[in-house]
């Protein structure tokens, strides 16, 4: 009786967490007014909608964008971050702890709150409407993550390891970048991952800092998608837009889990 | 190949001092053992001639020149780590490479090195492995190799057995041994071990709450220990430490009257101690004798026997309610309950002062002299940097 | 290690060195444009020109605090922030828990309640507004069908649903964060700690109130701190699912409509800052007075 509850428990979890996406790419099985009818499964299942949304607007851009502005920060981010983490981790200076925790705060900062200064800067660089911008913008919450993270991990790190290091001579540098670096393979995989998907799920800056269809990024065009009419949405394509962008994003989760967990509970539950 | 010394060292972590001022010499070529219970400060002087703390005051020399401000990599040491501290990532030749490749060895001076230093330590064949696919003595081994490549002026050892089992440790043990006779260096080695220290060291030194005890060889330390703290860690089983009365005093010896009534006379110097004093009385269990052939006797019953075999220990209640340990041969016939009077030989046991300070005897034990300079087998080579 | 030789000078040399370019690209995309932001709100730049502009003093927070629509909108925010957290924290407690327990498959379990986490707050919203829908959605025929509502509701749009509709929204899309937070905090619990409880006998509900809720206490506040610095500023969840409907607009949708729909940057920069305000004074407020301390060990579960 007790497992049996327990098992519907966990059933019904799973349902909430599952429904929504099973639906969505239920509705993007649909199209005309078949939509309209609520079934487990399309009587007729058509992959209309996902053709419509790439040929409608140039959806395979603002994929293409996504992914250049996410790995591009991810990337920048990681290697500014590196060091830093090193530095934050393992070497005693005064006003370390206060300097970890303003960078902190800094991913804390309500973006809105950054957004008329952010704006006037990507204009006077010239850089509005701009794949470049865009990334300059996202390093405001990246950077501050990875490197929290980071040094989190650098700190578990064997204090020996570093000793024995520099018994051999070895400057910070090369300690950093032949000896931690490998080592921090996962740890580096399990941050770029979880910064990945921020960026990539990114949608104010995205939103107010380019303008062109041919500039938007995943979010940006899925969100607009809807805006023209608010009558006429095209309930199908958005939904196969979604799916599209989400699959990924949860083949991701699925195989790097274990991964993700780890950088997650580095940044909050450990620091 | 060069001598090490502390001038007055001190450090403090904070507002914690854990080294009080330490004035040590260790010779050239010498092997010297830190012991001392744990916390008492060891791994952090050994670190201090490292490099890898700072003292905050004295002044530490190696080979003649102050090295207070040189970094680690420039004081000519190398140091095993207990926990070994292989770089995962390389493997055994880089692991052992790594330190030259940044000095900029020559490439061939590197492979010559390395090679040479597998040979020594029989590692030949794992040298393309990562330390996960070693054993604990196998890298062990590497973590020693990884030392030795450096050509250290002096080695530094921090309890670099305290992670293998027991037997491997006294396997490893005598390679330590063996491996010193052949490349002859200052060698530093702080242990837990007795046992490793009384066989591997020139000297010893003693150190308790971050202050030295005493420095000696290992026979100076079991038979003349300077005071009841060096008398009661040395030597297993503990040292027999009893509250004793001075009775008389004379040039020759001292008397002290005995729990139970007895009295023993004992050869050494009354050094400030007069009749009346309250003194302790050491006697090793090793060194209880038959009542018979004793010059004095401790009367008492065995409360636990505990046979080893080739010895056995017999816990002996004093009247007076102090507890007193002997040590006899494997096949006595005694049993818990029996009656025993523990009989004590007067040229070895100790006396000490109230304050725990050894009365000084006045002939040393033939084996308690200083060591005789050491001579490495081979021709030592030249510093490596 | 140490502190004044060589050594230790060698290693702040390098650390300031690896500190800087961070620092650097720190100062250029966050301090500055603070910086900036809290400089416009005084003045009455507009977005067209936005190097023309004469200095207003504190005219912009006099309009705001004025304005009831922006009252409403702090009240949207802190009511959908108490609300969703406390949701979020409640249920993420209740999977956690249960995925704590030993059975087969767990892992997957653990992946399948993480999908929300991943997918983009936009796509959720977009998915959750057509399962909303007042006409087709799948949410209206579920509750017509087992007879719960008489007629189909207009969730995102009418004034009396959308708030409930966001916050519904939230709570499927955050719950996996605090899961998963909780979920490694009661990871790190020993587990004799139970089997003693189960042993003398105490009953679970007990051990949970007892022994496992003080344990995981500072995980869980350092969760649920950092939801609500999340929640405050949300934005993108009312933009899309809601758009700029008064029930449901949050600071942020405030500010921001200001200074790029209405191109008014003097005045939403002051809305900008007053957020920014709010979110600092709770976070300097929670570190402070909290014995949460994210910088230290002390945090730790
Ligand atoms: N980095 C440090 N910060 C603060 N205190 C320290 C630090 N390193 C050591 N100590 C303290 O200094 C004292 C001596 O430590 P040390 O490691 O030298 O002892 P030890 O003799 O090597 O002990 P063990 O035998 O357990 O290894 C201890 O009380 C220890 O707590
Ligand atoms: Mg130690």
């Amino acid at each position: 009786m007790k497992r049996l509850l327990f098992a519907l428990l966990l059933a019904a979890i799973v349902f909430y967490t599952v429904f929504p996406f099973y639906w969505a790419i239920v509705s993007s099985l649909k199209s005309g007014s078949a939509l309209f009818i609520v079934e487990a499964w399309p009587a007729d299942p058509t992959l209309a909608n996902y053709a419509a949304v790439f040929r409608g607007q140039p959806f395979g851009r603002s994929i293409l964008n996504s992914l250049l502005v996410a790995s591009g920060v991810v990337g920048v981010s990681l290697a500014l971050a590196v060091t830093a983490s090193y530095a934050l981790g393992r070497v005693a200076f005064r006003g370390r702890s206060l300097l970890l925790l303003s960078i902190l705060s800094v991913s804390m900062f309500p973006q809105v709150a950054v957004l008329s200064g952010l704006f006037e800067l990507v204009r006077a660089l010239g850089l509005y409407n701009s794949l470049w911008g865009l990334g300059l913008t996202y390093m405001i919450f990246t950077l501050p993550f990875t490197v929290w993270v980071l040094t989190t991990f650098m700190r578990e790190l064997p204090r020996e390891l570093e000793e024995a290091a520099i018994v051999d001579g070895a400057t910070p540098w090369v300690i950093v970048t032949r000896i931690f670096l490998p080592l921090l393979g996962p740890a580096l995989a399990a941050t770029g991952l979880l910064a990945f998907i921020t960026a990539w799920n990114e949608f104010l800056f995205a939103l107010t800092f380019t303008l062109t269809d041919d500039r938007r990024t995943v979010p940006v065009a899925i969100a607009l998608m809807s805006g023209a009419s608010a009558f006429e949405l095209p309930w199908g394509q958005v939904m196969a837009a979604s799916v599209v962008v989400t699959v990924p994003l949860i083949a991701l989760v699925l195989v790097f889990q274990r991964r993700i967990v780890s950088g997650l509970t580095a940044g909050a539950v450990k620091g | 190949m060069a001598a090490v010394e502390l001038r007055g060292v001190r450090k403090a972590f904070g507002r914690t001092a854990v080294i009080h001022g330490i004035d040590l010499e260790i010779r050239d070529n010498e092997f010297m053992v830190f012991v001392g219970p744990s916390g008492c400060g060891k791994s952090t002087l050994l670190r201090l001639i490292a490099g890898l703390e700072d003292a905050d005051g004295g002044d530490i020399l190696i080979g003649g020149a102050e090295v207070n401000d040189v970094p680690p990599a420039g004081r000519g040491i190398a140091m095993v780590f207990q926990s070994y501290a292989l770089y995962p990532h390389m493997s055994v030749y880089e692991n052992m490479a790594f330190g030259l490749t940044l000095a900029r060895t020559a490439r061939h001076t590197v492979e010559d090195r390395v090679r040479a230093a597998a040979r020594t330590l029989r590692i030949e064949d794992l040298l393309h492995r990562k330390p996960r696919e070693l054993s604990g003595g196998q890298r062990q081994r590497v973590a020693i190799g990884r030392a030795i490549v450096r050509e250290p002026r002096v080695f530094l050892f921090d309890e670099p057995l305290s992670n293998l089992d027991a037997a491997l440790r006294v396997a490893m043990r005598i390679e330590i041994a063996e491996l010193r006779r052949q490349i002859g260096a200052t060698m530093v080695y702080v242990t837990h071990d007795q046992v490793e220290a009384m066989t591997l060291a020139d000297r010893i030194a003693v150190l308790n709450a971050g202050r030295l005890e005493q420095v000696g060889t290992p026979m100076d330390l079991y038979h003349h220990p300077a005071n009841t703290f060096v008398a009661g860690f040395l030597g297993s089983p503990r040292m027999n430490l009893l509250a004793a009365t001075v009775t008389d005093v004379n040039g020759a010896a001292v008397t002290a009257a005995l729990p139970g009534g007895g009295r023993v006379r004992i050869p050494v110097i009354a050094d400030g101690v007069s009749a009346g004093d309250g003194v302790t009385l050491g006697v090793r269990p090793q060194h209880t004798v038959p009542a018979g052939d004793a010059d004095a006797v401790l009367p008492g019953t065995v409360f636990v026997v505990e046979r080893l075999g080739a010895e056995t220990f017999c816990h002996v209640r004093l009247a007076d309610g102090q507890a007193v340990v002997t040590q006899a041969a494997g096949d006595v016939r005694v049993a818990a309950g029996d009656p025993l009077a523990v009989g004590i030989a007067a040229d070895t046991a100790h006396l000490f002062t109230g304050d725990g300070r050894a009365l000084p005897r006045h002939r040393r034990h033939p084996l308690a002299e200083p060591p005789a300079p050491v001579t490495p087998a081979a021709a030592a080579p030249p510093p490596s940097r | 290690m140490a502190h004044g030789s060589a050594l230790a000078r060698e290693r702040r040399r390098a650390a300031a060195l690896f500190l800087a370019p961070m620092l650097a690209v720190l100062a250029l995309v966050a301090v500055w444009p603070l910086a900036r932001t809290v400089y416009f709100s005084f003045t009455d730049a507009t977005l067209g020109s936005l190097d023309s502009y004469v200095i207003v003093g504190v005219e912009n927070y006099r309009w705001l605090a004025e304005d009831p629509d922006w009252w409403r909108a702090v009240r949207n925010t802190v009511v959908f922030t108490v609300v969703s957290v406390t949701l979020e924290t409640m249920l993420g407690l209740v999977i956690a828990l249960a995925l704590n327990a030993r059975l087969p498959g767990r892992g997957l379990l653990r992946a399948a309640v993480l999908i929300p986490w991943a997918i983009p707050t936009v796509v959720s919203a977009q998915m959750w507004g057509w399962m909303f829908h007042d006409l087709y959605g799948v949410v209206n025929e579920a509750l017509l069908a087992a007879g719960l509502i008489a007629a189909p509701k207009a969730w995102t749009a009418d004034p009396d649903l959308s708030m409930t509709a966001v916050v519904l929204v939230d709570v499927w899309k955050a719950t996996p964060f605090m899961t998963l937070l909780i979920l490694a905090a009661l990871q790190m619990l020993p587990r004799d700690l139970y089997e003693a409880a189960r042993v003398d006998g105490i009953h679970p509900v007990r051990v949970f109130f007892r022994v496992t809720l003080p344990l995981i206490r500072p995980a869980l506040m350092v969760a649920v701190i950092f939801r609500t610095l999340d929640a405050l500023r949300v934005f993108d969840l009312m933009y899309v699912l809601t758009g700029n409907i008064r029930e449901t607009m949050s600071m942020s949708v405030y500010a921001r409509r200001q200074l790029i729909d209405f191109q008014d940057i003097g005045y939403g920069s002051a809305a900008a800052t007053a957020l920014f305000l709010v979110v600092a004074l709770i976070t300097v407020t929670t570190i402070t007075l909290g014995r949460v301390r994210p910088g230290g060990k002390g945090g730790s579960g």
